[in-house]
């Protein structure tokens, strides 16, 4: 664990992807638990721009201010699962002591330093107990208020022993917000034969400046699938969350970037396939538009064999003014790990729309089913409920995506 | 005598793709219901032809006319006349990533109104197990054929315009088309136009007549079995050459 001193240092340290943000841009409030409900202008942006129901939140921040979720916390301590604020999980729970900052270093770069030390660990944390299965999806809503403010929110998720868990967050600034700073750390432990599905939806606006760290930790035969997607304009996101997968575990990391504006899109996701017959694959599907310029990085890194991993990404430019760009990274030293990847990117094609308009789809229809194609990456083996998730995520992502 | 009107009348059609003059004064009719060949030699212009009929916006209409169930169409843009009934189907069509067969036949047979056939032909053309996968990636000479043939026959076609069909397939492969190319004339009454190059689909489905297409004109037309007669002679190059010295059209 670094030093206060060290971390201090960290804030001079950009990271060394996407563009450089001036911290003192921003101002940032104090991280508070309010008793009451949020209003009906969070509601609606949620329900509007990442299709989350407010009510059915057990987490709900906006800003540096969490709102008390009693009834949906009640829910589901009656499974065992805890879910609440990490500042108060951190004064309640010993686990939650515990595993906070685990994995993400506190002095990686600026962002997480300034989290560290400035931030009021506002964020969720939720813990699965051995052999649970988690029947519904745990939603979670993020929502940043204001222009000049920088939100932190640290999440940290246990999901133990045999247990099974979905959680779903959505991200946004209402309608009419262009700026903000969101800093998001997300550290997600998956234990022995347990599964995670991380379900994220992102709706930001034109000045909006994001900087998500996420790091996951899968234990033997544990499984992680982590899907993201985002269709608004930014100012800039840059994110690369990754994964370290021990003996027989797997993870799958599925982004959908929709780039809508004149923004800096540079997403990627990596895996570690630490331990023997550990498998990962890495799948993006992109669409650039309206002067967006998107990066995609990834990779895959195999310190054991036998071992798999696999690189995907698709790419579709809707105009001649947005771009993209795919950096896939295999590395290993070690005989018998199987690692690849393929990528291909370009403009819509004329021929695939024409094939369709003689299907007798007019062009803006025939636009959209190969947009949703592109967006409906393929997630096999995924549970009816996620399956319904990512569908819904899709449908979002499309109709935002034409506009 | 009844006078049968023309349900496609292809009237001096001149087409050109970006400069090149691919299609010449081309003149072809078909009846309700009937079905013709369409044959030619490679680069005669064979699928232009088909794509014109169907209104391909790669190739433009220089002169002349296409005309359909008595309606000028030659303005008319690819899917209007896709929704009038003219169907194309591609002899090499585009993979579709994440589009998948299932989903692609469940949109158009919602359009046209053949819903309670896409069991039955997904049956009928074999493609039950290509149904889950993205239409056309990865799929082999035949099940590629078997897909398109499945997804134009969903269209209900009036006029069915088969580019190839039977093209690079087996012979199980083979049987199952003729067979729907059978079903999709009697059940829809479809008037259909074929381009092939093998016999064998000549002799599992029969037509009124057979027209010849050389360097971007119709050189002969006649019934199938004249015209293989005077093909089996001479081939494309004999025939073309008798035909077009002796300045016919």
């Amino acid at each position: 664990m670094a030093s206060v001193e060290e971390v201090k240092r960290a804030l001079q340290k950009p990271s060394p992807y996407g563009p450089d943000i001036d911290l003192s841009a921003y101002e940032a409030d104090r991280a508070e638990l309010v008793f009451k409900e949020p209003s009906g202008e969070v509601s609606l942006s949620a329900r509007e721009r990442v299709g989350i129901s407010v009510d059915q939140a057990t987490y709900v921040q906006v800003g540096e201010t969490v709102f008390a979720r009693a009834m949906a916390e009640k829910l589901f301590r009656e499974y065992g699962v805890v879910v609440k604020p990490l500042f108060k999980a951190l004064k309640e729970e010993s686990v939650a002591q515990r595993l906070a900052w685990g994995l993400i270093k506190a002095d990686q770069d600026k962002y997480t330093a300034y989290a560290y030390l400035y931030g009021g660990e506002a964020g969720y944390y939720v813990y699965v107990p051995p052999g649970v299965r988690v029947p519904v999806p745990i939603y979670t809503c993020l929502s940043l208020f204001s222009d000049n403010r920088v939100q932190t929110a640290h999440n940290v998720v246990y999901v133990d022993e045999g247990s099974e868990a979905i959680v779903t967050t959505g991200c946004l600034v209402p309608h009419g917000v262009r700026g903000g700073l969101h800093i998001g750390l997300s550290e997600f432990y998956v234990a022995e034969k347990a599964r995670l599905v991380f379900a994220m939806i992102h709706s930001w606006g034109e000045g909006t400046n994001v900087r998500p760290r996420t790091i996951a930790r899968v234990s033997e035969g544990g499984e992680y699938l982590s899907y993201y997607s985002i269709y608004s304009p930014v100012a800039s996101i840059q994110a690369y969350p990754r994964v370290h997968l021990g003996r027989g575990a797997s993870a799958k990391l599925v982004s959908v970037i929709a780039g809508s504006g004149p923004g800096i899109y540079d997403i990627g996701g990596g895996a570690v396939l630490e331990g023997e017959d550990s498998s990962a694959e890495i799948i993006s599907r992109i669409i650039a538009s309206r002067g967006s310029r998107i990066v995609s990085r990834s990779s895959i890194e195999a310190l054991s064999s036998p071992a798999k991993g696999h690189i995907e990404c698709l790419g579709v430019m809707l105009d001649n003014k947005s771009s993209i760009e795919t950096i896939p990274v295999l590395r290993t030293s070690v005989e018998g790990a199987e690692l690849t990847h393929e990528a291909a990117i370009g403009m819509l094609s004329g021929e695939k729309l024409e094939y369709l308009m003689a299907r007798g789809l007019t062009e803006e229809e025939a636009r959209s089913v190969l947009l949703r194609g592109y967006l409906t990456a393929e997630v096999k083996g995924i549970p009816p409920s996620v399956k319904a998730e990512i569908d819904r995520i899709t449908e979002y992502v499309v109709k935002h995506a034409l506009g | 005598m009844t006078f049968r009107s023309m349900l496609l009348e292809v009237k001096d059609l001149s087409v050109a793709i970006g400069s090149h003059e691919v299609l010449k004064g081309v003149n072809l009719s078909a009846g309700e219901s009937e079905i013709h060949y369409l044959l030619g030699p490679n680069a005669a212009g064979k699928t232009t032809l088909l794509s014109a009929i169907a209104g391909v916006p790669r190739v433009r209409v220089k002169s002349g006319k296409v005309v359909f169930d008595g309606v000028d169409v030659t303005s008319y843009p690819l899917n209007e006349r896709a929704k009038m009934g003219i169907a194309l189907a591609y002899q090499l069509p585009p993979e579709l990533v994440g589009v998948s067969l299932r989903s692609l036949a469940k949109l158009v047979a919602s359009r046209f109104n053949t819903e309670m056939y896409v069991e039955r032909l997904s049956r009928m053309l074999s493609v039950e197990t290509l149904l889950g996968r993205d239409s056309f990636k990865g799929f082999s000479g035949g099940e590629r054929k078997r897909a398109e043939l499945f997804l134009t026959s969903l269209m209900r076609p009036r006029l069915a315009l088969l580019d190839e069909p039977d093209s690079g397939v087996d012979i199980d492969s083979l049987s199952l088309i003729a067979e729907a190319i059978e079903f999709i004339h009697e059940e829809f009454g479809s008037t259909m136009l074929i381009v092939t190059h093998t016999r064998l689909l000549m002799e599992s489905v029969s037509a009124k007549e057979v027209h010849v297409l050389c360097n971007g004109g119709i050189i002969y037309r006649g019934p199938p079995g004249e015209v293989m007669g005077r093909l089996e002679e001479g081939g494309y190059r004999g025939l073309c050459a008798e035909v077009e010295g002796d300045g016919q059209r």
